[in-house]
């Protein structure tokens, strides 16, 4: 099969940004669906059509006569086969000493389904439209039963029980923080607002619809698991859980992968089910999800809504802060959706503000919905948007400068290292650095003469900033190991475990070992996932990779040095000097280039990006479409390594927020179905949108890992969606619009600035 | 039934049935990966290639449709070399996945057969047919300016 990627290459003249890109513009690139074994299968997964029903009978005999079927998989087949439930990842302790109550997803749905999209069965069969048109003749009787949408409806008294084991509906009540000491705070001070924010349900939507290939060779009984992943180790880990396999027996390899944004960290049930159907069939099976039912069966993001409330002194300085939320997991636990829930919208509550009191509570609660899981920022996003817009809320509310009332509430510098009122340490930020430089580039001063010269050409003008911090990632496993090895050209292979879908690793690791050794970063290659190492490491999330491995690198460029200084001086390089790694290498036998290998190892926790981000908006009336008209980025992400990279995930994620600001909603229908099932009812983001992003960065560097960088993977959409969000009710307030929710689409806008139509 | 196409300018006579599409003739009976499928609404614009030196969404064309055509796909656009559209694209950085990447680049190549020194407005209306999830866009947009200026430049 032609499952190995295409070899790197490039052309002499053409100035690559990355050494990823010439496979990616060549159309030679090696995504998941591109891999084609001998004598594949195809697999077409039936799947409910009912938000909440019981299974009253199934009969797939029709199926299984069908040309071409091979097999046809129920709960039934994947129970036999040692099958079962795809894993969560994480859990909390609950408000009061609870427990918290989890509901996993069956790979295959018995008994009951839970939402539109939940997988019932699979058919593989020789051609995936034999597959399908088998699947057609599918005999299942449901006695669809009433759903519950939102978690509003999931927590009424006597709301139906989606699962035995969660009374309620209600999963996990969290909190954190001292609510004694902010329900004092909120008594005695003078000035409050609150304001709540619902950050709506999104479609992740990585352009490379989800596949995967299973191959499983009965010679060694290693089953070869083909899938876009963030990192193959936890994505290994939970598809032995979730097949019930030995983890030795499973190989995942993943190559090319086309997005991911958080959704390419979890098994889905295919993964599962391809695994157990190579092995059961003895040929290689694969699926790849149609856009429709990607929309219906891919964990979906956001879903919280924050309920925030602010006491302020007289002079406006903030004597507390208080969140009471609502995590709508959807159908089941899938992955991190506990961890979003509870500790990433907790740990930064009190964003880039010196706080005394501070408390949260939340809510996570079951749905009849498509799980919820990691999207971009993973409820980081969420809490930045909450605080941000709560501030403006509450500088409009009691007569305060927004820049102002940010500036005398920021950390001060002396503070640092700060802990929070709920005890997370900051180790150091330069707020007013940021806010400073975005002002002047933004030209904030000048707004009022622009906002009149729209007005006179009938247009509305809106300016908002956020001052956001966020807290990357802390790490799933202990450490981030990597290897390094030399071939005979001198040539230095990586091994690592963090998988990228975008983000250039190979090109960022190769500029820190060319900084670092002084080997150019064309000598330098990366490797994910290389099965038969013992690597220890965190898969590609939380904006964490270029400082967690980029650690690791760092320790592995101190060992081959090192080394490489031991064997020079052994083979008579003179003391006190160095040899040149690049001619040097080249000249060793291999018995001398193996004693160069070695392993860097690091423990790297969260870092804290933080920023200031200023858009300005311009509204027509006429039709409630707003164009951004400027849109500066001011961010402290630690020490930059690749800055057209960075550049580049800012852009991406500034626009990312954008989608969810001003046209991204998955909407659930009464009955549990979903509306914006397709590309034709869910809008995303399209060229223009932003014109620009006017980016700079301050670099303060951390001491918190070896690389110096905070990470810039979520600050884009962190910083955008609080400040566009703003920049729009700066507009809309003045036309007499309290409160809005997002997206602020064109026919949303124009409703709100015409009631009365 | 039997069609007979041109693609990346090697004939080929192809069995097809009635239902197939174009982009699944590329893809599954000539191993042309390069042209991906994003979606199924004709939207995303991942399967674009060229018909008859037209940018197509070749998962709305049927193979039958295409019996006589030319077609041009992103492995025969540069030939041994790059196509300033592909030099573009790296060096303003407009890609991160890459999995939209070769649609852009095929779209932009029928852009800029259009319109060799295309307005903004031109950009963004030839780009609307095409998602990207990764970059923001701006940099693609960049990329089409910088190829534009490129083939100005070698066919002056």
């Amino acid at each position: 099969m032609s499952a190995v990627p295409a070899s790197e290459t490039s052309l002499p003249g053409v100035h690559y940004a990355r050494r990823e890109d010439h496979r990616l513009i060549t159309g030679t690139g090696a995504f998941t669906d591109d891999l084609r074994p001998d004598q594949m299968l195809h697999g077409h997964v039936i799947r409910s059509p009912h938000a909440r029903a019981r299974i009253v009978r199934v009969d797939l005999s029709a199926v299984r006569a069908a040309p071409g079927v091979h097999w046809v998989m129920t709960a039934e087949e994947v129970i036999q086969q040692g099958g079962g439930s795809l894993p969560n990842s994480f859990t909390f302790p609950g408000r009061g000493g609870t427990t918290q109550q989890v509901a996993t997803m069956p790979v295959l749905a018995h008994g009951q389904v839970l939402f539109v999209g939940q997988p019932v069965a699979m058919v593989v069969a020789d051609t995936a439209a034999q597959a399908q048109d088998a699947a057609e003749l599918a005999d299942i009787e449901y006695e669809e039963l009433e759903p519950v949408v939102t978690p509003d409806q999931a927590l009424a008294p006597g709301a139906p029980q989606l699962h035995p084991n969660v009374p309620g509906n209600l999963s996990l009540h969290f909190e954190s923080g001292d609510e004694q000491a902010v329900a004092e705070a909120f008594a005695r001070a003078p000035l409050k607002s609150r304001h709540r924010v619902h950050s709506q349900r999104l479609v992740g939507f990585p352009m490379e619809p989800r596949a995967v290939i299973a191959s499983h060779d009965a010679q060694t009984g290693i089953t070869r698991l083909f899938t876009p992943s963030q990192g193959v180790t936890g994505m290994l880990k939970s598809v032995a859980v979730a097949s019930g396999i030995p983890a030795e027996q499973i190989d995942v390899l993943t190559y090319d992968v086309g997005g991911s944004f958080g959704l390419r960290s979890n098994p889905y049930s295919e993964h599962v089910l391809v695994v157990l159907a190579a092995r059961h069939l003895g040929r290689p099976v694969g699926w790849t999800g149609t856009r429709s039912e990607v929309f219906v069966s891919e964990y979906q993001g956001r879903a919280l809504t924050l309920d925030g409330s602010v006491a302020l002194d007289r002079d406006g300085r903030i004597l507390a802060l208080r969140f009471d939320d609502t995590i709508d997991l959807g159908a089941f636990s899938a992955g991190p959706s506990s961890l979003i829930g509870a500790r990433n919208l907790s740990v930064t509550m009190g964003g880039s503000y010196r706080v005394p009191a501070l408390y949260m509570n939340s809510k996570l609660v079951y749905t009849n919905a498509v799980p919820m899981a990691a999207y971009r920022g993973a409820g980081r996003p969420d809490i930045a948007f909450a605080i941000e817009t709560l501030l403006d809320h509450a500088a409009h509310e009691h007569g305060f400068d927004p820049v102002v009332l940010r500036r005398i509430n920021f950390i001060p510098p002396e503070a640092f290292p700060y802990k929070t009122a709920n005890g997370t340490l900051y180790d150091l930020c330069e707020f007013h650095r940021t806010l400073d430089r975005a002002l002047e580039l933004s030209d904030w001063a000048g707004f009022d003469a622009r906002r009149e010269a729209a007005a006179r050409q009938g247009k509305l003008r809106g300016i908002g900033l956020a001052c956001y911090l966020e807290a990357s990632g802390a790490g799933a496993v202990p450490a981030d190991t990597v290897q390094g090895d030399f071939d005979e050209q001198g040539q230095l292979t990586i091994y690592g475990v963090t998988g990228a879908s975008g983000q250039g690793h190979e090109t960022s690791f190769a500029t820190i070992v060319e900084q670092e050794l002084g080997l150019p970063a064309s000598r330098v290659r990366y490797a994910a996932g290389h099965h038969g190492r013992a690597l220890m490491g965190n898969g590609t999330g939380g904006s964490r990779t270029l400082y967690g491995a980029g650690s690791a690198i760092v320790e592995l460029c101190a060992r081959i040095r090192e080394q490489a200084q031991t064997l020079w001086a052994e083979s008579g390089g003179a003391a006190g000097s160095a040899p040149d790694l690049a001619t040097w290498i080249p000249r060793l036998d291999a018995a001398q280039r193996a004693r160069l290998s070695a392993e860097g190892k690091a423990q790297s926790g969260s870092t804290f990006p933080n920023g200031t981000h200023v858009a300005e908006i311009e509204i027509d009336p006429a039709t409630g479409i707003t164009d951004v008209v400027r849109y500066v980025a001011v961010d402290d992400l630690g020490r930059v390594i690749s800055p057209q990279l960075v550049i580049g995930q800012l852009q991406g994620g500034v626009v990312q927020g954008w989608g969810q600001v001003f046209c991204e909603h998955a909407i659930y229908d009464e009955r549990g179905q979903l509306s914006t099932g397709s590309l034709m009812d869910y809008a995303l983001p399209k060229a223009g949108c932003i014109p620009t992003v006017e980016a700079e960065q301050i670099q303060a560097r951390t001491e918190l890992n070896r690389v110096g960088a905070k990470g810039v993977g979520e600050a884009g959409c962190t910083g955008s969606i609080p400040a566009l969000t703003n920049a729009m009710m700066n507009a809309l307030r003045r036309q007499g619009v309290a409160a809005m929710d997002t997206p602020f689409t064109a026919a949303r806008v124009w409703e709100a600035l015409n009631p009365a139509a | 039934m039997n069609i007979s196409i041109e693609v990346n300018g090697k004939a080929q006579s192809l069995e097809v049935e009635g239902r197939t599409l174009l982009v699944e003739v590329l893809r599954e009976q000539l191993g042309l990966t390069g042209t991906h499928v994003g979606c199924d609404t004709s939207q995303c614009g991942c399967c674009t290639v060229l018909v008859d030196g037209q940018g197509v969404k070749a998962c709305t064309m049927l193979a039958g449709q295409a019996d006589g055509c030319r077609i041009t796909t992103i492995e025969g656009l540069g030939g041994q070399s790059l196509h300033p559209v592909q030099v573009a694209f790296t060096e303003c950085h407009a890609l991160q996945c890459g999995f939209c990447t070769p649609g852009m680049i095929m779209s932009v190549t029928s852009l800029l057969s259009r319109h060799p020194n295309p307005t903004d407005e031109q950009i963004i209306e030839g780009l609307a047919g095409n998602l990207c999830r990764c970059t923001g866009y701006a940099n693609i947009i960049a990329a089409v300016r910088q190829a534009a200026g490129a083939m100005a430049g070698s066919a002056a």
